[in-house]
């Protein structure tokens, strides 16, 4: 006899398994969602997206503070008090837990905190000796920081849910891993006054961003931080009384370096491998990924995976956008994953956001585009902003003018950038695009500029080739 | 019902007397909110005016050729709530939600009919809202899920909507007044109770009967939540389909394949409309369903490459005919019997006539004749009357004999109906043909102006050609062409005469007709059209 049953478990409360949990309830479905930890919300909510958004929030109050010393307006020099920040931090993340907690109860979603493996294709058992009888399951589960083999254990190395525990910082940090969010931690650090360095294997940072993208930021960086090593593989770690002693292999390397902290982002894995979904028949690959189809289904019909595990890149927009279809095909609905382009951004200082097609994606796949630029440097806004580093860049099909995908970096990218993935979704031309009224001055200003580029119609630039359309 | 309302034309942006050019329901019929009920046409568009509600259509007092005007009453209806509207899962949970808060009347349950106190649900944590919006006036006749008023939170704005119908008594608040849960937000009258209980398991999910309140008898494949039987979609075409999100997902719900829809936005984008009338078409059988491997396409060529080029939408009238006639060709095996009748003496007896009823105020063209003809070689030969049962098992003889005939027109070919045409005589049949003409000329001919035929015929021959191979109006299964009678050399077995001659292109369903019966027909047609005495005596 099961403890429990549901019409729908979904195992996992990030923002793919409480998205999903709060559609399929808001469809009439009975639903049990169960979460590991004691909070809803998941990486996102708790370590992830929100908490390292406020640290990166104050990092840019601190740097623009400091910019504004150059044009006359001079601050003293901040006084950190990374305990304050840091329960500041833990506030924000508390009322948006505290938030998902209320909307479950009025939806009536029953949460159950305990650890759920499969037991069959119908039942789960908790680690409480619970356990869940169910019709369908969405598995939510997400993913995990993946750390380097053979490390020390010893609390200066950490993965990205301790580098949010800022207090207290260390004084030189290293980040191992040039992804987004080695980036993104590495930029809170810099600001609070820690001397960063970053190690990346590959032979540049955020590997497969198109290059242009990182130019502004690398050339920020390359001032501030210590040093930024690529080509560069981190050979061994020594726990040391001054700290961690870490050795490298790599041309522009030292040998060895001392830091005080080492976090180590070097990628995340997907806990598909974590659930004994194979008692349910569930197929998953030896990366702990599940296969799924349109519908989010995996090989067992009547169980759904969704977000980090569900392969693709592992983003909480694209979890919850997930959610959805899983929800609502579970209710009975005709739904399908036919979204076009997932966005993705980088938060540091300059923010990096990408949508749609990419150059390097372009190119791998022979597809004929066109780009049009428009620097920064030439919106008023930006210059107001005292930033004119960034630029807004589109591709288009050379053909019809059809917009295929875009990027921005500068301030605010993260936000500007849902337009062009809403003219990807729509088939959106670049005349649509050019033509339609942006305000002023405004960084979404450049967008409408970079369509005009393409569309021989712009006038705030001088382009010599400028054509006729 | 309690009461009827009025059905009102909504807001028709600039346009003001815009014509009723197709009337979609008539007194009685039960209509679904958003069914259009009929259908306007500016000089940009056509547009359907929907039903306000579910319910009845007590009376519609507009006709086709009628003008109207935003706000302008068309008719009556009796909406119908408590048994007709399936209310949604989701919004008879209790109120619930950030953003999507229910008024609940005052008492444990909404009662069916009488005056309720609308008050503002649980907020959740807050209190003294703000009212930022009031969207009820009382007079109003709100449905279920209306909005009564906005509140604002510092979180969120948020509608908090009806979860009974009625007529707004009274409202009770202003914008700017602060509320908290319990407030008094408005009396209203109600009609109907709220129809749905509490979400029951199977409403949601038609697999799963009942909530399992013990473990299910380990089954070791659930059944799925939805069949699994959608047609296969072309899933790389679909995913370049020009379509927006909204569309795909309505695709998706219907089950379209996007690659086989051709847009009819710019530059071919598919919308909502588009998809719609793909499944219109396909349930209605005017479009084959895409077989497997479905037709071969015809090549798409950008002419702009070859020369300067203009492009201009299809009308109304081409967007519809042009699915139907391609449906007859692929559909309907057809064949042309071509004949010559000798029209001499009609023609010359036709010219003798044509004074007379010229006074009358009638033109006797040569049509009113042949129609003649047709109707007693239909009478003889019973099959060309006929239609191809939907099954294909059978023939469906019809005893009536309702003529179509092909109409030129600026927006392009129509088809108006001579009702019992066989009850006619030729002067008859020429004044009809005469006043159809001119409605079809103004686009003024009625829906059952254009339905019912058995037979058509196609005359071009007041412009010219001596033979063509016209398309069955499928389901009828032959259709008669006529092209310009000429001056031909005829030999009599002694000597050529000059004799004028009908040139007779009669196409027709094989299935149905075979070829002997298609050319005994005709000879029997010409026969009939050579020895028009017989025309004349067949007096209806």
């Amino acid at each position: 006899m099961a403890t429990h049953s549901a019409q729908l478990v979904i195992i996992g409360s990030g923002p793919g398994g409480y998205t999903a949990a709060f559609r399929a309830a808001d469809l009439g479905v009975d639903v049990v969602l169960v979460e590991r930890w004691p909070v809803l919300g998941g990486i996102c909510l708790n370590v992830g997206c929100i908490p390292s958004k406020a640290l990166l929030h104050a990092a840019k109050v601190i740097d623009d503070a400091e910019a504004m010393a150059e044009h006359g307006v001079m601050f003293g020099k901040p006084k950190i008090d990374a305990r304050k920040l840091r329960d500041w931090k833990n506030q924000v993340v508390d009322r948006l837990t505290g938030g998902i907690m209320q909307l479950a109860e009025q939806r009536k979603v029953r949460v159950i905190n305990a650890v759920a493996k499969f037991e069959s294709a119908n039942l789960l058992q908790l680690n409480n000796g619970e356990t869940i009888a169910f019709e369908t399951c969405i598995i939510a589960a997400g993913s995990q920081p993946v750390m380097l083999p053979g490390m020390p254990d010893d609390p200066r190395i950490v993965d990205s849910t301790g580098a949010l525990e800022i207090d207290p910082l260390p004084k030189r940090l290293l980040v191992v891993g040039g992804g987004i969010i080695g980036l993104e931690l590495a930029c809170v650090y810099a600001a609070l006054g820690v001397e960063v360095s970053v190690v990346e294997l590959m032979d540049s940072l955020m590997p497969g961003t198109d290059s242009d993208l990182l130019r502004p930021f690398q050339k920020i960086i390359k001032k501030r931080y210590e040093s930024i090593m690529v080509s560069t593989k981190v050979t061994g770690m020594r726990a040391t009384v001054p700290g961690i002693e870490v050795s490298f292999e790599g041309k522009n390397a030292p040998a060895t370096g001392v830091y005080d902290r080492v976090l180590v982002a070097i990628g995340r894995r997907a806990n598909g491998d974590q659930l004994d979904a194979d008692k349910a028949g569930v197929k998953v690959s030896q990366h702990g990924i599940i296969a799924v189809d349109k519908q989010m289904r995996t090989n067992v019909s009547h169980i759904f995976a969704i977000g980090d595990l569900a392969g693709g890149p592992m983003l909480a927009h694209k979890a919850s956008h997930e959610a959805k279809v899983a929800a609502e095909v579970v209710a009975g609905e005709k739904s399908y994953f036919d979204a076009r382009s997932i966005p993705s951004v980088a938060y540091m200082d300059p923010e990096i956001a990408w949508v749609g097609l990419t150059e390097i994606e372009a190119k791998e796949k022979g597809v004929e585009y066109e780009k049009t630029r428009f620097p920064w440097a030439a919106s008023g806004r930006a210059l107001s902003l005292g930033r004119d580093e960034g630029f807004t860049k589109l591709l288009f099909d050379k053909k019809t003018g059809r917009v295929l995908g875009g990027a921005i970096v500068g301030p605010g990218a993260g936000d500007l950038i849902a337009e062009i993935g809403l003219a990807v979704e729509m088939g959106a031309d670049a005349a649509d695009i050019a033509l339609t009224i942006h305000p002023h001055p405004t960084l979404s200003e450049t967008i409408a500029f970079a369509a005009e580029a393409f569309e021989g119609t712009l006038t705030d630039l001088y382009m010599p080739k400028t054509r006729k359309r | 019902m309690a009461y009827n309302i009025d059905i009102v034309i909504p807001d028709l942006g600039d346009f003001a007397d815009v014509e009723v050019i197709e009337i979609l329901v008539k007194a009685g019929d039960r209509v679904a909110r958003e069914d259009g009920l009929i259908t306007l046409e500016t000089d940009k568009a056509a547009m359907d005016v929907p039903a306000p509600e579910n319910g009845v259509i007590e009376s519609l007092t507009v006709q086709i050729g009628d003008t109207v005007s935003s706000g302008d009453v068309i008719g009556k209806m009796s909406p119908e709530i408590s048994d007709t509207v399936v209310i949604k899962p989701a919004i008879a949970v209790p109120p619930t939600g950030e953003t999507t808060v229910m008024a609940t009347p005052v008492g444990e349950k909404p009662k069916s009919r009488g005056k309720q106190t609308l008050v503002v649900p649980d907020l959740g944590d807050f209190e003294d809202v703000e009212i930022i919006e009031v969207h009820v006036s009382p007079g109003d006749v709100i449905q279920i899920e209306d909005p009564i008023v906005t509140l604002e939170t510092d979180k969120a704005a948020m509608d908090v909507p009806a979860v009974v119908a009625g007529r707004i008594d009274s409202v009770l608040v202003n914008t700017g007044d602060t509320v908290s849960e319990g407030s008094s937000l408005a009396i209203i009258d109600a009609v109907a109770t709220e129809a749905a209980p509490q979400p029951t398991a199977a409403k949601a999910q038609p697999s799963a009967s009942a909530r399992p309140k013990t473990a299910p008898a380990p089954v070791t494949q659930a059944p799925p939540a939805t069949a699994a039987s959608l047609p296969a979609i072309d899933e790389a075409g679909f995913a370049r389909a020009h379509a927006s999100p909204s569309v795909r997902k309505l695709a998706r719900e219907l089950g379209v394949d996007l690659v086989q829809v051709t847009g009819s936005g710019l530059k071919t984008r598919i919308v909502h409309d588009d998809v719609k009338a793909f499944v219109k078409a396909i349930l209605t059988g005017q479009t084959a369903a895409p077989a497997a491997g479905g037709l071969p396409k015809t090549p798409s060529i950008d002419f702009s490459k070859f020369g300067e080029i203009d492009v201009q939408p299809l009308t109304r009238i081409q967007k519809i005919a042009g699915p139907r006639l391609q449906a007859s060709w692929v559909n309907l095996p057809h064949v042309t019997q071509h004949d010559l009748a000798d029209i001499t003496k009609l023609e010359a007896h036709r010219q003798k006539l044509k004074g007379l009823a010229k006074k009358r105020g009638i033109r006797l063209t040569p049509l009113a004749f042949i129609m003649k003809a047709c109707i007693l070689a239909l009478k003889e030969y019973p099959k060309v009357n006929s239609s191809l049962a939907d099954d294909g098992e059978s023939l469906v003889f019809k005893k009536y004999y309702h003529l179509g005939f092909a109409a030129d027109t600026e927006q392009g070919l129509v088809v108006p109906v001579i009702h019992d045409a066989d009850q006619k005589n030729v002067y008859e049949l020429a004044t009809e043909l005469g006043e159809l003409s001119a409605l079809a000329r103004d686009s003024k001919l009625k829906a059952p102006q254009l339905q019912g035929a058995s037979f058509t015929i196609s005359s071009l021959g007041g412009i010219g050609g001596t033979s063509f191979t016209p398309i069955i109006n499928a389901p009828e299964v032959a259709i008669l062409g006529v092209s310009r009678s000429s001056m031909r050399p005829i030999w009599t077995g002694e000597k050529f005469v000059a004799r004028l001659m009908l040139p007779l292109s009669f196409s027709y369903d094989h299935r149905v007709v075979d070829g002997a019966y298609a050319v005994r027909f005709t000879t029997y047609l010409s026969k009939l059209l050579t020895d028009f005495d017989s025309l004349l005596k067949a007096k209806k």
